[in-house]
């Protein structure tokens, strides 16, 4: 909790002195965050890991679960923004 | 020693804040430009992965030989090797997710300090995910 409360406070600190690296330039629905923040959510605890967890923390411990984990969410998170830009999908 | 431990837990979320803001990670249009390969692709972010593996691959190793660990009794590193279904599951559904946004778990919550309401919208989907993924794992 303390290093969720760590991590806000970053953001905010950071925002005061430098508003310009949390730019947001997209245009993304409410709906679309929601379904992205879902699956991210959901994947992060069914997988065990996000991109830090697996990503930093697991490949440089050589796990070979990380490993698998990383290159399926590298793949399908290229896959999916690749064929959205492709599509011209936009919600 | 609980407040010690609370210290270096929100130390470490501060210098973690501080790293994704500064390598850009907190750019949802950044990660998109790294992960779309369709038009111009921004391969910088790949450094940050990769900076962020060198550090820990060495600090890691120094660390591991201490007796333990500053603030617990003993390590928690986790001893799963096998490769199952749901670690396959949840990655790709977790990677269609941050494809969709540009955000994931970390940098969103970074992002919660400056009061953005698309940040805040992704957290709270972000917590149903874990919440319902929670529920799912302890009845299954």
């Amino acid at each position: 909790m303390s290093f969720v409360f760590g991590l806000i406070s970053g953001g905010a600190v950071l925002s005061w002195f430098h508003p310009e690296i949390f730019t947001n330039t997209t245009e993304f629905s409410y709906l679309k965050l929601s379904i992205a923040g879902f699956l991210v959510g959901y994947g992060t605890v069914i997988a065990k890991g996000c991109t830090s967890g697996h990503g930093v923390c697991g490949l440089s411990r050589l796990s070979k679960r990380s490993l698998v984990a990383v290159l399926i969410f590298m793949s399908t998170g290229m896959l999916t923004a690749s064929l959205i830009h492709f599509w011209g999908v936009k919600f | 020693m609980n407040s010690k431990k609370n210290f270096i837990a929100f130390f470490s979320g501060l210098l973690f804040a501080t790293g994704l803001g500064i390598s850009g990670m907190t750019q949802p249009q950044k990660v998109i430009a790294f992960l779309d390969l369709v038009g111009t692709w921004d391969p910088s972010l790949m450094f940050v992965m990769g900076g962020a593996l060198m550090v820990h691959f060495i600090s890691y190793r120094i660390i591991k030989k201490w007796r333990r660990p500053i603030v617990e009794e003993s390590w928690h590193i986790p001893t799963t090797t096998k490769i199952t279904k749901p670690l396959i599951f949840g990655s790709l559904l977790f990677g269609i997710g941050w494809g969709l946004s540009g955000f994931c778990p970390g940098p969103a919550i970074v992002s919660l300090g400056t009061g953005s309401l698309k940040a805040i919208i992704m957290v709270c989907a972000i917590n149903l995910g874990i919440g319902l993924g929670t529920m799912g794992e302890n009845n299954g």
